[in-house]
């Protein structure tokens, strides 16, 4: 469990965390989502006392950070793929994090197979890719079996086999128990991989759900029909307050989007007034979409539009 | 403590240019020795002395690349990245620093003992070969305390390094700092303070009074003496070790 309170942190005169507060339950895999620079990332070097807080209390079941005499032991880090010596070896930089915190040579091995390094485990890291540095990032994070794991942008430079089996292993280390908090750009993956969501924007707390109720509450439900009767069937749903939008041209369209009401009322509509059914689907709008509805305000960096 | 210890002792030994700064450190002397030897016009009037004060001074060599070997293992932790996950896992941050002095320490000891006395046989073997009589204790001269003296100011630069590292954080400027700072800055200092009226005001200076404490001379400090004059050093280094210590507590990694 990891239990964030009241987290304030200042560059100058810019609040790059702003009285953030949220948890993380164990057993879960928690995404946390915010646009770029909205403070992501220093809330997690905050979380292990990297960067000094101004204000606030992080606790890792019950206790900080800096309180954890072994604490690659009980939270495992992956803050930056590329924090790695490009002259040493992949083992050679898990064996030094390991003996900093007396962990075992074995067990070095063992993450190593785990994420599938064993085989070039030592060359140098300079030859490594950042697709190979993330899995080493992940070893390192392990290395300690912890019941908490925090990682930052994790599929960052992973093929997509590689996106699978860091899907896959986030989700194994939840089902044994684990607080996973994990950060990622890629919505349409953390929609796959997370069950809760952290959102901020500008470092204050936006929301703190599931994803599912992040999705329902930011976004609206449509159905989609097409029926050779679909002027009828439109007709009914606006007398039942919907709200209607034909799908091209409304003179020969027979497709339509309907949102306000629910499927089942389309469908029980339909069979009312008589209308053949060639489609019927609720359209649910995506990660992303909500994600993109809330942060609208909360944008450090904003692109130009594409002419 | 010992867990930090160990592994900065697997971070100094996995990369390999510090194993070239240390062969360097070592040949360079002993090099230097077998040419003086080799090639000396008149080898049967070179004494003891001689050879000490040779091996001495050339080994200032090997302690400055120690020195920089220090100042690179902690800045390139700052330039990779790698001082945010040494701080993870040992969030007591004076551990880190401490550990790091105390390998350093060990390793340059160790690196210096070979250094001096592989210099030392190598000259010496070769002069002697070529009609010279040299033997350790002869004319009198106090090999043993110009041994000692060069140990300590090994460790006394390894902690200015480690010092000066951890303030600046740079690898380039740091080096540059540890290696200008006897050569120039200490100079400049000592122009400066006699221009404003400070009489014998480079007999102040700690790192070239320590410097010259390991003469066999042991009279050439001109203020302080051998163990004044590294005691004064050693009170500096260590003074930016702790200012190094307590800025990095304060910042954010």
């Amino acid at each position: 469990m990891i239990e964030v309170d009241g987290l304030t942190k200042r560059f100058g005169r810019h609040v790059a965390v702003d009285n953030l507060s949220f948890t993380v339950a164990p057993g879960r895999v928690t995404g946390f989502l915010g646009p770029n620079g909205s403070g992501k990332s220093t809330t997690m070097r905050c979380m292990v006392g990297l960067d000094h807080s101004e204000s606030g209390t992080v606790r890792f079941d019950g206790v900080p950070y800096r309180s954890i005499s072994r604490p690659l032991s009980s939270v495992g880090l992956l803050l930056d793929a590329s924090y790695v010596h490009p002259a040493r070896s992949g083992r050679n930089h898990l064996r030094w994090l390991a003996a900093a915190n007396r962990i075992g040579k074995d067990r070095v091995e063992e993450v190593l197979a785990l994420v599938g390094l064993a085989e070039v485990a030592d060359k140098r890291l300079k030859n490594y890719s950042l697709g190979m540095k993330q899995r080493l990032g992940l070893a390192a994070a392990l290395l300690g079996d912890p019941a908490t794991v925090i990682l930052d942008e994790p599929a960052n430079g992973l093929d997509p086999e590689g996106i699978r089996w860091i899907r896959d292993m986030l989700r194994f280390l939840a089902s044994q128990g684990r607080a996973v908090l994990v950060s990622s750009h890629q919505l349409s993956e953390m929609s796959l991989m997370a069950e809760d969501l952290v959102v901020i924007g500008r470092g204050r707390l936006i929301d703190q759900c599931s994803v599912h109720e992040f999705v329902r509450r930011n976004t609206t439900s449509r159905v989609r029909v097409r029926s050779p009767q679909v002027g009828e069937i439109l007709r009914q749903a606006r007398l039942l307050g919907a709200t209607v939008e034909y799908v091209g041209d409304s003179a020969v369209s027979d497709t339509a989007m309907i949102s306000g009401v629910s499927i089942v009322t389309v469908g029980e509509t339909s069979a009312k007034v008589g209308a053949v059914l060639h489609e019927l689907t609720e359209v649910t709008e995506s990660l992303e979409d909500a994600f993109l509805a809330v942060t609208a305000d909360e944008q450090e960096y904003r692109s130009g539009g594409v002419a | 403590m010992i867990a930090a210890l160990q592994a900065e002792w697997i971070k100094v030994r996995t990369v390999r240019v510090h194993w070239v700064l240390v062969i360097i450190a070592v040949a360079f002397p002993t090099l230097v020795a077998a040419l003086v030897g080799m090639f000396n016009p008149d080898p049967q009037w070179v004494y003891s002395r001689n050879v000490i004060d040779l091996v001495s001074g050339v080994s200032v060599v090997s302690l400055l690349l120690l020195a920089s070997l220090w100042v690179i293992s902690l800045t390139s932790e700052y330039s990779h990245g790698t001082i945010r996950v040494t701080y993870a896992a040992v969030p007591a941050r004076w551990k880190v620093l401490v550990s790091k002095a105390i390998v350093g320490t060990l390793v340059t000891l160790l690196v210096m003992a070979v250094t001096f006395w592989l210099a030392w046989f190598v000259g010496s073997t070769i002069l002697n070969g070529r009609g010279a009589s040299i033997g350790l204790g002869d004319d009198g001269v106090d090999a043993g305390g110009v041994f000692v003296s060069l140990l300590a100011l090994a460790v006394i630069v390894s902690w200015f390094a480690l010092g000066l590292g951890a303030i600046i954080r740079n690898s380039p400027a740091s080096v540059v700092v540890v290696l200008l700072w006897p050569l120039l800055i200490e100079n400049l200092v000592a122009l400066a303070l006699t221009l404003a009226g400070v009489e014998s005001a480079s007999k102040w200076m700690p790192y070239q009074q320590a410097i010259q404490a390991v003469s066999s001379d042991d009279s050439s400090p001109d203020v302080l003496g051998r163990p004044g004059a590294q005691l004064y050093f050693g009170v500096v280094a260590l003074g930016l070790l702790l200012i190094g210590a307590v800025l990095d507590r304060r910042r954010d990694a």
